[in-house]
């Protein structure tokens, strides 16, 4: 038999609260929280500044691209598509695809450095994304020397992304347990290599539209990103349910990318002259993608001791690279919006 | 016996973000811990010594933790574990007691007190203890075989494996507090955590170690 004895100086009945550590030593404490904002607000003006640098203002468009072929009567009677308006759409796509290709490269390097490189196919998507950025990020107008070397990046980006997915499966039903919910939760996550497989088509999206080949469809385009959209969607509902959405603005990324990709697939759909629904809600889509990276900088500043931890919270909170893929995909919403409407005036 | 968390030294990760000021202050009591007795008499602290030594011996190439001091500091606080067997009397009886039944049944045996006996001799006493059957004047109604597996195991071993000299020594990362662990799956390792040796890659083990923080 077990007798309790008093305690002097351990009162069990009266757990202590249990307070987020503030971290040690002189002055950190509030500058870790302040920090942790400032470097919300970097993640936030870097990412504008990444989708303003350049500007889609329409007159400068036209003047920065002589080498576009200007739009003829036939061009526009193969494709529908006027080179303004083309023009507009594959800046809207480059960007769209550098945006997704540096939020992979990020991700699954933070991600990949978890696991340690385990596997030496682990760095393949970081050489891959780096690419796939880099060629999205070239000015369009350097064609037509271009188009080969992008195809081909984009097309490894594809590629990159269908095998990916195969060993992220393989990697959640090796475990014990395969497909249930634990491995889904804490494994590699599924869903992920298929933002560089999007990254790759957008890219080669933005390409075709520029060289104004006929290959790209706005509808088709629209109904890509729809997809991505509600994958993405998913795989942050996954993410959050796993977080308890213990925040009641994480269940914005579960909610307001489908109503995007509803509106996106309808104008896809029934081609209006305006789709203004679709365009707003893909607008609102671009800043909750970067405000959600400024949330997930907030959850790692609350972890066990804030910013002044990083080399865990970065890995062990909320991915900060993640929410921009939203903003990228809303970019090509716009982008594809455009193809629409210009093709259905 | 080679070493398996070879240049591992878990104080080391005293200034990194592994620790803050909470963790360094309750590392720092453990390590500032008097040498001397406080609450135990000349006597008894001897023949706790000398237990000590026999339950928990120490290789002689290091300072040794001072599970003795740690014991007594135990006492001297009066810092219960929250339960107790019921055949035992409170903490600061049960050692006392404990401890004078055990030398006084060396000096009938004997004829020395327990501290000057040889190692064997000691030995043999203890595993008397640890078996019931010591049952002189002095245990009163104290079973030794409840005080040898409740008091005298839990308290040295706890206290021997709550020092940081013994933590380096098993690789053992200390408190996981703020800083925790992210690669939780089989045979993965943080770089802040210690690094074992398999055979032939001792001086890898020794490199990553110079590392941990």
């Amino acid at each position: 038999m077990v007798v309790a004895e008093a305690q002097p100086d351990a009162a069990p009945g009266r757990p202590r609260r249990l307070r987020p550590a503030r971290p040690t030593g002189a002055p950190r404490g509030d500058a870790v929280e302040r920090s942790a904002l400032l470097l919300g607000l970097a993640a936030l003006v870097a990412s504008a500044a990444i989708l303003a640098l350049p500007r889609p203002g329409a007159k400068r468009r036209i003047a920065s691209a002589p080498s576009i072929p200007p739009a003829s009567a036939d061009t526009r009677e193969t494709t529908g598509i006027g080179a303004r308006a083309g023009s507009r759409a594959a800046r809207l796509l480059d960007r769209a695809s550098a945006l997704l290709a540096a939020s992979v490269l990020a991700d699954s390097a933070t991600e990949h450095y978890r696991g340690s490189f385990q596997n030496s196919a682990m760095y393949v998507p970081l050489g891959v994304s780096a690419l796939t950025l880099a060629v999205s990020m070239q000015r369009g107008d350097r064609l037509p020397r271009l188009p080969v070397r992008r195809d081909l990046v984009n097309a490894a980006a594809v590629a990159t992304g269908i095998i990916g997915t195969g060993f992220h499966l393989y990697n959640i039903g090796k475990r014990p347990g395969g497909f249930g919910w634990l491995n889904l939760f804490y494994s590699a996550p599924f869903g992920a290599p298929a933002a560089l497989s999007l990254a790759g088509l957008l890219g080669a999206a933005g390409q075709h539209v520029r060289m104004n080949d006929g290959w790209v469809k706005g509808p088709l385009l629209a109904g890509l990103i729809s997809v991505g959209l509600l994958g993405t969607a998913a795989e942050a509902g996954l993410l959050h349910f796993r977080g308890a959405y213990h925040n009641p603005a994480m269940a914005i990324p579960i909610t307001a990318p489908p109503i995007a990709a509803a509106l996106l697939a309808r104008a896809a759909l029934s081609p209006p002259a305006r789709a203004a629904g679709a365009r707003w809600s893909l607008r609102l889509l671009t800043g909750i993608g970067l405000a959600g990276s400024g949330f997930h900088a907030y959850g790692i500043g609350r972890n066990m001791g804030g910013w002044h931890n990083w080399s865990q919270n970065l890995l062990n909170g909320p991915p900060l690279p993640a929410p921009p893929a939203f903003t990228a995909l809303a970019i090509a919403g716009l982008a594809a919006l455009g193809l629409i409407e210009e093709a259905n005036p | 016996m080679s070493e398996r968390f070879p240049g591992y030294d878990v104080l080391a990760k005293r200034h990194t973000p592994s620790w803050n000021e909470q963790t360094r202050r309750a590392i720092d009591k453990r390590l500032s811990l008097p040498r001397e007795p406080r609450f135990l008499g000349e006597a008894e602290w001897r023949t706790l010594e000398a237990v000590c030594g026999r339950i928990m011996p120490q290789p002689k190439t290091r300072p040794p933790v001072p599970v003795a001091a740690m014991v007594d500091g135990k006492l001297f606080e009066d810092k219960g574990d929250g339960y107790r067997d019921h055949r035992l009397p409170p903490l600061r009886e049960a050692w006392p007691r404990g401890l004078a039944a055990i030398d006084e049944e060396a000096r009938r045996r004997h004829g020395v007190g327990f501290a000057a006996l040889e190692a064997d001799e000691q030995d043999a006493l203890l595993h008397a203890a640890q078996e019931g059957r010591l049952s002189g004047a002095g245990w009163g109604d104290m079973p030794s075989a409840v005080f040898f597996a409740k008091r005298v195991l839990p308290d040295i071993v706890m206290s021997y494996y709550s020092h940081p000299t013994a933590w380096s020594e098993i690789g053992f990362g200390g408190p996981a507090s703020p800083r925790g662990y992210v690669r939780m799956n089989f045979d993965r390792r943080d770089r802040w955590e210690a690094a074992e040796a398999t055979p032939g890659h001792e001086a890898r083990a020794a490199r990553e170690n110079s590392r941990v923080g």
